[in-house]
């Protein structure tokens, strides 16, 4: 078999903090206090943020010394999952808890595990991703800026991009080349904690084709950052950048982010459900199960200390598929869906003026089957 | 702290059924053995008391090893069937290299052969797209075209990349309705659920794996000299017969869509559905 994944089941403790969350979120909606919608790239609520994390929902693998809780993959996965599919605000916190977090405690210093992991696990401080460039992209090691060493720190020049929530965020981790590449171009690659708040640190918003601001451009000239911001060894980018990965693409955020058209539909039919209705739901129900055996099975490799990177990228190229799916079966049920709510409308134009950027963040569908394929010795 | 797959592969098994179905099919192809000497072999090896009673959850990953041995072997003797009904003649009846599409089977009255049926076909459909894949990942590289390997075009490695995903996918929702079985047994509260899903996913995931793995062979997958057709040919029968079983693909989805308007949610139902029950309840 050349991709497996064995079944695991979510242990009892793990369903129990199920019922927490979707109590907590009941409570939070009919307290009025956010309303669904977007995703976790775009519904941002800081203080939502610092709520879950009061709650000890964040850094929740993490161990204690660092403010984590020291609890399983799997109990984080069914948090992660409650939430998104609940469509709450998470995207002040997402990027922070999902990779920064577990960059740095793989990679990072004592001391700045010390100092930025608590935080991050209260709710209280932001990361971005700063590997993006204007040039590159896909092929993220043709990165251009660089990181030149002087006494005490470095000096970086460089044009981020797609910056999300940079104009928010507290932090990025940027990529910077601060050395030769070599023939595969890995090497010389280093990380830094970049703050977004310094007065040498230019955050220009990108207007998305939504009208919305998420992303940004962050230009670096000459900005000096601390040598004890660079995160691991120098020159070990890459690969730090690469252990992000597992993390980053196998999330139930890959295959949730229109799960609310389709509850939005589903609440539209409940009274009167047509047959076309009630196969469009069936079918998206069963590919869910199958897409979340999937991610189950990757959170607990996680678990086990294992890297399934290949793994990760081919849930993510399913999941996407899926969430585009979604759209074009709803759209196409038009008047089979009785009344068609606001709410329903809603999710719908969100979702499908948003879905071009599903198949772009965090590994492009091409550059995900180019994994795949070398997962299959093809390349 | 680690966490342990709940369906353990028995290695040993895997290993024992893999080889023995090779060599049954081997012979088979090369005239070597006929149908009645096949049945007689698998019998004497043992495979045919695997089938776990209805009751019975510890029997149901070796059976499945056993199925998924002969699914990917493509000897024409139908495990699944076997195990499921203890049909014996209907096992072997089968015309070999020969296609239709079935006419209204009839569906076992008993609800657990349906269920063991259902889930022994999706198995084997599993290991027969995985056949097939492994056949069409070994002709890329062989096969040369432009003056170099199909394999280093990036349109092929995309195709077969988009293929694996399926059958990873099905194999996957597959395994999770086993797991079902061997822990709920097949007349599990979720297992007709679990069952309409695998057979949506799998019912799609044939339609890609049966298109990439010819599309990427050309002419030569077309004929009865190369192998990749046993494949196709048991995908394609199999499949049928899952919907069949099941009253089609269609209302598989309708009673899944059906179960999401009950609970007044998707994702609750999928929560639900997936949370299996105790292996000792």
């Amino acid at each position: 078999m050349r991709f497996h994944f064995p079944i695991f089941q979510c242990p009892p403790q793990a369903e129990a903090l199920r019922a927490e969350v979707r109590a907590f979120v009941a409570e939070e909606l009919a307290a009025g206090l956010w309303q669904r919608g977007g995703d976790f790239a775009s519904h941002y609520d800081a203080a939502f943020s610092q709520r879950i994390g009061a709650r000890g929902w964040l850094g929740m693998t993490w161990p204690r010394r660092y403010g984590g809780h020291e609890r399983s993959m799997l109990e984080r996965l069914v948090v992660t999952e409650e939430l998104l599919a609940a469509s709450a605000p998470v995207a002040a916190h997402w990027i922070a808890d999902r990779q920064s977090g577990p960059l740095l405690l793989r990679y990072g210093s004592e001391a700045q595990r010390g100092e930025f992991l608590p935080r991050v696990a209260r709710g209280e401080l932001f990361f971005s991703i700063g590997m993006s460039e204007p040039d590159s992209g896909s092929d993220l090691a043709s990165v251009r800026t660089r990181a030149v060493k002087i006494a005490g720190g470095w000096l970086i020049t460089g044009r981020k991009v797609w910056t999300t929530f940079a104009h928010l965020n507290h932090f990025a981790i940027v990529l910077a080349r601060t050395g030769e590449g070599g023939e595969s171009r890995h090497g010389g690659l280093s990380q830094f904690i970049v703050d977004l708040k310094a007065p040498d640190v230019k955050v220009r918003p990108i207007v998305n084709m939504a009208g919305q601001s998420e992303f940004n451009e962050v230009i670096l000239d000459t900005t000096f950052v601390a040598d004890d911001r660079l995160v691991g060894e120098p020159g070990n980018g890459w690969q730090q950048v690469t252990s992000e990965l597992a993390f980053e693409r196998s999330g139930p955020e890959r295959y949730l982010s229109s799960i609310r058209l389709v509850e939005s539909a589903l609440a539209c039919a409940r009274e009167r459900p047509t047959p076309r209705v009630r196969e469009a739901l069936g079918r998206m129900t069963a590919k869910l199960i199958a897409l979340r055996t999937m991610s189950i099975a990757v959170a607990a490799q996680l678990q086990n200390g294992e890297t399934p990177n290949l793994e990760a990228a081919l849930i993510k190229d399913l999941g996407n598929a899926f969430e585009r799916e979604q759209i074009a079966v709803f759209r196409a049920l038009g008047a089979e869906l009785p009344r068609r709510s606001d709410e329903y409308l809603l999710a719908l134009a969100e979702a499908t003026i948003s879905s071009p950027s599903w198949t772009l963040r965090g590994g492009t569908r091409e550059v995900l089957r180019g994994i795949v394929a070398r997962g299959l010795g093809l390349r | 702290m680690t966490v342990a797959p709940i369906l353990a592969v028995d290695a040993l098994v895997h290993e024992a059924a893999t080889r023995a179905f090779g060599d049954l099919a081997q012979r088979w192809f090369s005239h070597d053995l006929g149908r009645e000497g096949m049945l007689a072999a698998v019998e004497q090896l043992g495979f045919t008391d695997a089938l776990p009673s209805p009751d019975g959850r510890d029997a149901w990953p070796t059976a499945a090893a056993i199925i998924r041995a002969q699914g990917r072997s493509a000897a024409p003797i139908d495990m699944a069937l076997l195990l499921a009904t203890g049909d014996r003649a209907g096992s072997i009846s089968q015309p070999p290299g020969a296609y239709a599409c079935a006419a209204n089977a009839d569906a076992p009255d008993s609800p657990a052969t349906l269920a063991a049926l259902s889930l022994g076909r999706c198995l084997q459909i599993d290991a027969a797209m995985e056949a097939a894949l492994e056949l069409s990942l070994q002709y890329v590289q062989d096969r040369k075209q432009f003056g170099q390997a199909l394999a280093k075009f990036q349109a092929i490695q995309h195709s077969l990349a988009l293929a694996a995903e399926e059958v990873a996918a099905c194999s996957a929702i597959s395994d999770l309705a086993l797991a079902c079985a061997a822990r709920e047994g097949i007349l599990g509260a979720r297992m007709s659920a679990l069952l309409d899903a695998a057979a949506v996913v799998v019912g799609r995931g044939v339609d890609v794996v049966y298109d990439v793995c010819h599309q990427v062979h050309g002419a030569i997958g077309f004929t009865q000299e190369y192998a990749l057709h046993r494949h196709s040919l048991d995908v394609l029968r199999w499949r049928d017969h899952l919907q069949l079983l099941r009253g089609g693909e269609l209302r598989c989805a309708e009673r899944l869509g059906d179960a999401a308007l009950e609970a007044g949610s998707v994702w609750r139902t999928v929560t639900s559905v997936m949370k299996l029950g105790d292996s000792h309840d």
